[in-house]
């Protein structure tokens, strides 16, 4: 391999590190929080839901309603758990991909709004995760994931993943571009 | 290949693989729920599985502290009289037959209890069809989590009843299951006439399954 055909790859801007970085710290603060104060969410989320009988459709038998507030419970842990991950796995994601944007990208609007997309959209998605957490116990799980849904994962995850097809199609167009050269 | 044409397909491979969404953009994954034994289910199986086992003095032991045996309790008012007592007196004496006769009562009278509760809030006015038909699943899930316990035991017993409670709760989900498209059932409110048949065969099946309480004329 020559000098010439070794990849030369650049450094995405700083903010778009800075929110990365920042993302993985929020993952792993959520993370160590989650362990830490479980049983106090758990206690916390529980009596919001009991304060909320009809939210979560609890008819007042223990038989019945135990097994309604253990889904919500587990759902609300996940929440946590998936916003851990997720927060964790779109901060590496967003540093790879804004690097292929950053090296691979001549025109420089289009390397502006695909690295922009693929920022907000990679740290915003998984705060969906958070915001369905939290709605859960005032909200119910449905009206929770609904709201999470057009709130956050929506836009945030369809800017990402457009995004994403974008630098596809550049690096494919490229790789064209020079084999026809 | 040049390195930076290695590395450009391999850039595109990433790239294809992370932006191909594996699901509709509606189906976020949020996990699965899987619904777990309660205190009284989880000690009737440590129990019923010691007696399996011919360990009537581990299951003993379990009966007395679990919430089986408090559940009793709780629920003696509506239960024939001495049943704890009698499933006490059958671990003790090492009669399996007897303990799975006794829990067999027991779970019996709570999915029956739960059937009358269910019977009694759907008979309100005031609530929706959507209403009525989720409470209604939420209570058909209670009564089959326990009578699917000891289903068993009294098709062994009785099988007309065991038959006939089954075919109750399959006309009674058919009422609270959603119509096509999500829309709500078009007549909740059925699912009463299925609970009623099902409160009345489990409390037959209680009666003829206790013993009659001796007469000291």
């Amino acid at each position: 391999m020559t000098e010439a055909d070794s990849p030369t790859w650049r450094v995405p801007p700083r903010w778009v590190l800075l929110v990365a970085v920042l993302s993985i710290v929020a993952a792993e603060v959520g993370g160590g929080a989650m362990a830490r104060f479980k049983v106090e969410l758990t206690r916390w989320a529980r009596d919001a839901m009991l304060a909320r009988p009809s939210v979560h459709g609890l008819v007042g038998v223990r038989d019945v309603d135990e097994r309604i507030l253990d889904e919500a419970l587990v759902k609300f842990d996940a929440g946590l758990r998936l916003f851990h991950m997720h927060a964790e796995g779109m901060g590496l994601v967003i540093i790879a991909t804004s690097m292929v944007a950053a090296t691979v990208i001549r025109s420089a609007a289009a390397r502006r709004t695909i690295i922009a997309l693929l920022t907000a959209g990679g740290a915003g998605y998984p705060v969906g995760y958070l915001v369905w957490s939290a709605l859960i116990p005032s909200c119910g799980l449905e009206r929770a994931k609904t709201l999470a849904e057009w709130l956050v994962w929506v836009p945030f995850g369809s800017a990402t993943i457009v995004a994403l097809w974008c630098l596809a199609g550049t690096v494919a167009w490229s790789m064209m571009a020079r084999r026809r050269t | 290949m040049t390195g930076r044409g290695l590395v450009a397909r391999t850039t595109l491979a990433a790239l294809a693989v992370l932006a191909a969404p594996s699901a509709p953009a509606s189906a976020h994954h949020v996990g699965a729920y899987v619904p777990k034994d309660n205190a009284v289910t989880t000690n009737f199986k440590q129990v019923k599985f010691s007696v399996q086992a011919k360990k009537y003095d581990v299951a003993l032991r379990l009966f007395d502290a679990g919430p089986l045996r408090a559940e009793m309790r709780a629920h003696a008012a509506t239960l024939p009289p001495g049943l704890e007592d009698g499933t006490r007196a059958a671990l003790a004496a090492g009669d399996g037959p007897e303990v799975e006769r006794t829990l067999m009562i027991f779970f019996a009278a709570l999915a029956r209890d739960l059937a009358l509760e269910a019977d009694r809030q759907l008979a309100r006015p005031d609530a929706t069809a959507d209403a009525r038909a989720a409470t209604g699943r939420k209570f058909l899930e209670a009564i089959w989590r326990y009578y699917n316990l000891v289903d068993f035991a009294v098709a062994m017993r009785d099988n007309k009843s065991s038959v006939a409670v089954r075919l109750a709760f399959d006309e009674a989900e058919s009422y609270v299951k959603p119509a096509a498209g999500g829309a709500a059932p078009a007549d909740p409110a059925g699912i009463r006439q299925p609970l009623q048949r099902i409160a009345q065969v489990l409390s037959n099946l209680i009666d003829s399954s206790s013993p009659t309480p001796r007469r000291n004329s």
